[in-house]
């Protein structure tokens, strides 16, 4: 078919390498496979489409100024809550990140435990938590505070150890050879080598949790996403767009500072 | 020794004060979101005998929520897809040395910082209100939503193109396709692979949370035992669950080193 | 096959530096020109407006008589090949594909984006491997392969443009003498056997000296020598690598007398 074209793939002869066929083949067939179990019709996308566009329109009304102090509450809530779980989480995480990295780990078992209990701390995502906390002690901001440090200090805790599997050996040397203990070569030869890494990953962890943040309260965990819920449900479209351009502009500004101040640092 | 130069003046110490100011205002945020240090230990000292309460997982319906863990799975691969194709869309765009202007640049900026603001279950409420229930408007927010990041992600790794590189196909009278194509993408196979795969892991965890809202997947079943207070029942979801990003973790863990 | 006329070309960038004052230079076709001069000179600013990757503030260049211009940019540079001092190879991609990508202006969007090829296309990147003589490591990766071959690569991708005038910035700066040699010997010959304009920038004047049918130099953005490599004595070499500012340039004096 290709000669009668004309055509041929840059190689040996003229198809694709195996490699990319294979691949090809591996993706489209779990596309296939994918494609009734999550309900996949195009026809029907493209018939949802003229919903979408009357939806939005009616989210374009006058929003509720009366609101808009009590949003301005939900959304300081959503940030406090970010920054109280992320710090918890930043202090919680750098032991954590020493006893789970390679080369400073007091021991081989408490490597593999410390790795494994980051993983099991990680794995479920922060609303499973909340909801699990929810259950526990009851609605408000605390459980999505615990459900949200719970979660970071299995991702922070694994990136730390990361940065410090890397470290420059020779500098951790020296100090070693001027009679060191664990804890004083700990923090300063390996503190010192990591801090950028670590101010890198804790500016991109408070960015991912207040993401998260901001949806907690459909689970009655506290932050602005319960008023987004309400609204939605109640159809208070007057109050969704704010809802949806305060989160916009909080997490943007976040983004755009973070990654001013991440060139800055690296 | 006496007439040595005298050290220059410390300079001064910033740490303490910061240090301060952080715990101030974590001290601040504790009072103003009515966190009670009592009511926490108590929790704590309650938290034990309640998550005994989950002891005894039932895993009687495990086929069904077999069936739940595919539909989050496949959900999450259709997401992925859709942020893939935008993504490859967007990027050439979002990148400084391959876009065709300021002005594509920065609207293919702001679309995709615009996608990445929104979180996926936002986007979820408002497909599911547009188009019904079920998995399809999960996976659509979740595309649109990792979108953002995907794009964002390969822009960046674009930039980082050797200039030479994308000189000598524009030198050769290459159109904007094709310096993309043959200059950009092929430099960043691994890198973008790489990131692919860690957006898939994320979808995967997001997927299975989706159900809140009537986007489909396993987590509308845990919400739903969990509100009845069926611990065996939710132990075993969560088990489930747990079972699967765990794997998925590992797996895209593997696959990311294999790639490097 | 083309010539070119290079007409009070002045460039002035953005940062204020004047990389060129009112450059002018009629460049015959078919000829192996080498531009000389000290970094900085403006050698790497003259070759890019050839082939519009830079544009002159101020005077024009023409190629066969037409002028370069932003409208028919991409048909001037499939027909001017470019080789550069760092190769610019596509690491991932096979040397066969990187000749290809010589080929490139022949091909539609989506043929581009489904890396299909035409077989014509693929006989003449065929044929230009084999002028490098390189055809046996047609289907390895172009990182696996030396920076001689490498650069011969490059060789064969602007040859598979089948252009008119072959451009080389600096093209034997990051290899060894023997292999500098073998690649100048290799663009000498295709200047010679397929009447191709070349135009070369270089440092090492030795280089310049036997290969070249014409000498022209540069320093400081202009023209200080046009002419026969056997016009080329101390005092011109002297002029070209003159230092603003430096009355009595010792450095300049031990490096002519080895020149």
């Amino acid at each position: 078919m290709t000669s009668s074209l004309n055509l041929c793939w840059p190689t040996r002869n003229g198809v694709p390498p195996a490699a990319a066929l294979v691949t090809v083949a591996l993706v489209f067939g779990l596309l296939l496979w994918a494609a009734p179990r999550a309900e996949i019709d195009f026809v029907r996308l493209a018939g949802s489409i003229p919903a979408m566009i009357e939806f939005v329109g009616r989210l374009l009304v006058m929003p509720d100024w009366d609101y808009l102090p009590e949003l301005g509450v939900k959304m300081l809530e959503t940030i406090e809550m970010t920054f109280l779980a992320t710090s918890i989480a930043l202090v919680l995480s750098l032991p954590f990140g020493f006893l789970a990295a390679k080369n400073t780990s007091p021991h081989p078992a408490v490597f593999h435990a410390s790795r494994s209990a980051l993983s099991f701390m990680r794995a479920l995502p922060e609303l499973v938590w909340a909801l699990v906390f929810v259950s526990a002690v009851g609605l408000g901001p605390l459980p999505g505070v615990m459900a949200l440090a719970f979660v970071t200090v299995g991702f922070m805790g694994k990136f730390f150890a990361e940065s410090i599997e890397v470290v420059d050996r020779r500098p951790v040397e020296g100090v070693a050879a001027h009679g060191a203990g664990w804890l004083q070569l700990r923090t300063f030869a390996h503190l010192p080598q990591v801090m950028p890494d670590f101010i890198g990953t804790t500016l991109y962890i408070l960015d991912h949790n207040l993401r998260a943040a901001a949806i907690l309260g459909l689970v009655g965990a506290g932050g602005i996403g319960y008023d987004m819920v309400m609204a939605m449900r109640l159809f208070d479209y007057d109050r969704l767009l704010p809802i949806a351009l305060s989160i916009y502009l909080v997490v943007t500004l976040l983004d755009r500072a973070s990654d001013r101040l991440r060139r800055k640092v690296i | 020794m006496t007439n040595r130069t005298p050290l220059p003046r410390k300079p001064f110490n910033p740490t303490p004060v910061w240090l301060s100011a952080w715990i101030a205002v974590l001290w601040l945020i504790v009072v103003d979101l009515d966190i009670s240090f009592q009511a926490l230990a108590w929790g704590l000292a309650d938290i034990g005998e309640y998550f005994g309460r989950y002891g005894d997982p039932d895993f009687s319906d495990l086929s069904r929520y077999l069936k739940l863990l595919a539909q989050t799975i496949a959900t999450a691969i259709w997401g992925t897809f859709f942020a893939l194709v935008v993504a490859f869309a967007l990027a050439p765009f979002a990148a400084r040395n391959l876009t065709t202007g300021p002005r594509a640049y920065r609207i293919a900026r702001e679309i995709l910082s615009f996608m990445r603001a929104m979180p996926d279950l936002l986007l979820a409420l408002i497909f599911v209100a547009a188009m019904g229930l079920g998995p399809l408007p999960g996976s659509l927010a979740l595309g649109v939503h990792t979108a953002g990041f995907l794009g964002k992600f390969f822009a960046e790794s674009l930039e980082r193109v050797d200039p030479g590189v994308i000189e000598a196909v524009r030198a050769v009278g290459g159109d904007h396709t094709q310096v993309v194509m043959y200059a950009g993408w092929p430099s960043i196979l691994r890198e973008a692979l790489g990131y692919t795969l860690y957006i898939m892991d994320r979808n995967v965890r997001m997927a299975a949370v989706l159900g809140l809202v009537g986007a489909g997947g396993i987590g509308l079943a845990l919400h739903d035992t969990l509100r009845l207070f069926k611990y065996d029942e939710s132990a075993a979801l969560i088990a489930v669950i747990l079972a699967t990003l765990l794997a998925f973790d590992y797996l895209s863990t593997w696959l990311r080193g294999k790639l490097q | 096959m083309a010539n070119i006329t290079i007409n009070q070309a002045e460039k002035r960038f953005g940062n204020g530096f004047h990389a060129l004052k009112g450059v002018n230079a009629e460049i015959a076709s078919g000829s192996f020109t080498v531009v000389l001069g000290p970094s900085g000179a403006g050698k790497s600013t003259l070759l890019r407006l050839v082939n519009g990757l830079e544009t002159p503030t101020q005077g024009h260049v023409a190629l066969a008589g037409e002028a370069v211009t932003p409208a028919n940019l991409r048909t001037v540079r499939g027909d001017v090949g470019m080789v550069f001092q760092h190769f610019n190879l596509v690491d991932r991609l096979s040397v066969m594909t990187n000749v290809l990508v010589g080929r490139l202006k022949t091909r539609s969007w989506l043929g581009s984006v489904l890396y299909l090829f035409k077989r014509e296309d693929m006989d003449i990147a065929h044929e230009a491997l084999d002028r490098v003589g390189l055809v046996e490591k047609s289907w390895e990766r172009a990182d696996r392969l030396s920076g001689g071959q490498q650069q011969r690569v490059g060789i064969a991708r602007a040859l598979a443009q089948r252009p008119r005038v072959i451009l080389a910035d600096e093209p034997v700066a990051s290899l060894d003498p023997v292999t500098s040699e073998e690649i100048m010997q290799l663009l000498r010959e295709i200047c010679r056997r397929d009447g191709i304009t070349l135009l070369v920038n270089l440092h090492q004047v030795d280089l310049a000296k036997r290969f070249a049918d014409r000498i022209i130099g540069l320093n400081a953005g202009n023209v200080v020598f046009d002419g026969a490599p056997e016009q080329l004595d101390r005092a011109t070499l002297a002029s070209i690598y003159h230092r603003e500012g430096v009355v009595h340039d010792e450095q300049l004096e031990s490096v002519l007398a080895y020149a």
